[in-house]
């Protein structure tokens, strides 16, 4: 059994070396995918940063209504606020042309006195709810009793819908915060005229609003990783699944040559030579997962990403390393087994491996997926592996937290083998 | 005494989508160091029959018979004592001859110096002492052959199944061959059974030969004794022709 086992390691790797082409191949494509894609998201992220809205306001209240909306505006993060094009303020019919050619997305308009309509509209208010009073407590300006604070918002046609709602909403949401202000403020200011008590205001008031972005998602998938997070080990995962070409190639051309056969004349179980075969593979896969890493951790900076944080020790990091490769490499061999030929296996191989990366989330992040795809993702082993990695660099599991994901993956193994064990029992009946 | 080291009954097999059976209900006898000759036209059988003895493939029905073993009950011993050398050469180009070899030998249970010794010493029989090293993918075919031949005999077996060993080499190979195979089957009392399509050759070689046609034996019997039984016949060649018509087989 051993020696069988040793003679099917040494004949493998022996051939494997020989095989130069094919092992740069093995290096070389992973090596290119991870920067490439890493720096090529790493690029996308930071576009999508600096493509903030652009929005325009002209601001014609110098007060707390017109101050608050503006401050409230810039501090969103998905806005680029302006309020001055080319050191110059814009007329109104400008700014409304310039959203129009779409130069800003939205466009703005605080009229003048908006913050004294407010405060009159609640001092009326307030009156009202002391019809007792023989004289009135404020001042109100009866000629403006009607005029509610006015702003005027322009839309680039072009905007989504959703997008308009958000943006409406968001105003009513600022006015809410600054009316609140202003009704503490004015109760304030008629306490200290009735009791001489004087009432400071927090600035708790100035920030009850801010736009946030938040993944609204209840999902316990919610971790999201960066660009590096993600595509070191989305790829290094992707490059390990990828032996199964050559590996299941190795074993169809053995069949084609009459190897398999000649190899069938002899005594013992066959059992040690393919896991022999696998165990190369799973070495070559242990090697691609080093050498992807270091990338993270090196290579990857250079190019001003952030480096690769390992989160946990190593040693989770080690134990599904080993898990995925072993899929890997099983996975190799069930291909191998089955198809019939060699277009037959490369073909089947890599596209149920891009499927799997795909549904597995390595192409396009689970966290992104709708509730449908995340649980089909959950069918694929490579997502089993990504989520395992998420634990390690993301959440800084231990070895206990990635345990589930490394026992799927060691079933995997295991079911790839059995299956390709009894599938050539089962042919050899059958020819 | 002599004893039907192999015995074949009523073997049938046909292929998954073949109209017809390759072996057909054929029956077989083979005496203990007896070098037997399968002769047959293409697509006659010969190599689907060896297949089925060296475990590459199964039959539908029938029993072999080897050593007084049944082959479907003991399947792991009687593979100890076969050697096989297929019809096409099964090495790994990539590998040298010493490589392949030793990987083989390994299948067998073979390692260390003793294996490295019996390596040796076959390559220098079949005067390829100095392509010990060589990759096979730099061989000629005879050379290719020959180390075919030698990974079926490292672990000197007592039968020695070989599918067409003399296609497409020259005379000197195959006179080494032919040569090695009968000190083989005179000093280790190896049971050799072959198949060919040279009547010539089988005419010299075998103590026994068998015509197989459509999957079934037409004829056996000692080569010379043959000849002298049809009178019209002169050569193997002659017997053979008569008995499986002059018309192309696939
Ligand atoms: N794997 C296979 N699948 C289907 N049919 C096969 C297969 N192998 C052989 N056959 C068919 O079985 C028959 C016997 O083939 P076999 O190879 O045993 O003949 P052979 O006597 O060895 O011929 P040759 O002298 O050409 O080697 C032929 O008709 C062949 O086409
Ligand atoms: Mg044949």
């Amino acid at each position: 059994m051993l020696l069988k086992f040793n003679a099917s390691i040494v004949k493998e790797s022996l051939l494997l070396l020989r095989d130069k082409a094919g092992l740069a191949m093995l290096f070389i494509m992973p090596m290119a995918l991870v920067l490439l894609m890493t720096l090529l998201q790493d690029t996308t992220l930071k576009l999508l940063d600096e493509r903030r809205t652009p929005i325009f306001v002209i601001n014609y209240d110098a007060d707390t209504f017109g101050v608050s909306v503006l401050n409230g505006l810039k501090q969103a993060r998905f806005f680029d606020v302006h309020t001055k094009l080319n050191d110059k303020a814009l007329t109104e019919e400008e700014l409304r042309r310039y959203v129009l050619e779409g130069k800003f997305r939205v466009g703005i308009i605080i009229h003048k006195g908006a913050s004294d309509a407010l405060r009159n509209k609640i001092k009326t208010e307030i009156q009202e709810q002391f019809p007792a009073e023989e004289e009135s407590l404020f001042e109100v300006d009866h000629d403006a009793e009607n005029v509610l604070p006015r702003v005027d918002i322009y839309f680039d046609p072009i905007i989504k819908n959703d997008f308009k709602n958000a943006m409406t909403s968001a105003l009513r949401e600022f006015s809410y915060a600054v009316e609140a202000k202003m009704i503490f403020e004015i109760y304030a200011e008629l306490i200290q005229d009735i009791t001489d008590i004087e009432i400071k205001q927090n600035n708790g008031f100035q920030n009850i609003i801010d736009f946030r972005e938040e993944y609204a998602t209840e999902r316990e998938s919610r971790m999201v990783p960066n660009s590096v997070q993600h595509n070191v080990p989305a790829w290094t995962i992707f490059a390990m699944f990828f032996i199964v070409i050559p590996l299941a190639g190795n074993i169809i051309k053995e069949r084609e040559t009459g190897l398999a056969m000649r190899l069938r004349t002899m005594p013992g179980s066959n059992l040690p030579v393919i896991l022999g075969k696998a165990f190369v593979y799973f070495i070559v896969g242990i090697f691609q997962a080093i050498l992807m890493l270091m990338i993270g951790l090196f290579v990857l900076p250079l190019f001003g990403t952030p480096a690769l944080i390992i989160g946990s020790g190593i040693l989770p990091l080690f134990l599904i390393t080993i898990a995925v490769s072993m899929a890997a490499s099983g996975y190799g061999i069930l291909i191998g087994t089955i198809a019939t030929t060699q277009e037959q296996s490369s073909i089947f191989g890599s596209i149920s491996v891009v499927i799997l990366a795909a549904l597995g989330g390595i192409w396009v992040p689970t966290f992104v997926m709708s509730d449908m795809m995340l649980k089909v993702s959950r069918f694929s082993p490579l997502n089993w592996a990504l989520n395992g990695y998420y634990e390690v660099f993301l959440r800084s599991a231990g070895v206990s937290d990635v345990f589930g994901y490394i026992v799927l993956l060691i079933l995997f193994f295991v079911f790839c083998i059995g299956l390709a064990f009894l599938y050539n029992k089962y042919k050899k009946s059958l020819s | 005494m002599s004893e039907n080291f192999i015995q074949i009954k009523g073997l049938t097999k046909r292929y998954k989508h073949a109209a017809e059976p390759a072996v057909n209900k054929l029956d077989l006898e083979i005496e203990k160091k007896t070098v037997f000759g399968l002769l047959g036209p293409n697509g006659a059988g010969k190599t689907t029959t060896i297949s089925i003895i060296c475990n590459q493939i199964n039959a539908d029905s029938g029993t072999v018979t080897i050593d007084g073993k049944d082959l479907s009950a003991d399947r792991e011993r009687i593979k100890r004592i076969i050697g096989v050398v297929p019809q096409d050469i099964a090495l790994y180009p990539n590998l040298s001859a010493y490589e392949n070899l030793k990987f083989f030998g390994n299948m067998y249970g073979l390692s260390g110096n003793s294996l490295k010794d019996r390596i040796k010493k076959n390559m220098l029989d079949f005067g390829l002492e100095h392509k010990l090293h060589k990759k096979i993918k730099t061989f000629s075919g005879g050379m290719k052959r020959r180390v075919n031949l030698i990974a079926g005999i490292l672990h000197k077996p007592q039968i020695l199944i070989l599918d067409e060993p003399t296609v497409g080499i020259d005379v000197q190979s195959k006179n080494v061959i032919l040569e090695h195979l009968k000190n083989l089957n005179k000093n280790n009392d190896t049971t050799i059974l072959y198949t060919s399509h040279l009547m010539d050759e089988a005419e010299q070689f075998c103590t026994q030969v068998g015509i197989i046609d459509e999957g079934k034996l037409i004829a056996v019997g000692n080569p010379k004794a043959m000849i002298e039984e049809y009178k019209t016949c002169y050569k193997l060649e002659d017997i053979y022709l008569l008995l499986t018509g002059r018309s192309l087989r696939d």
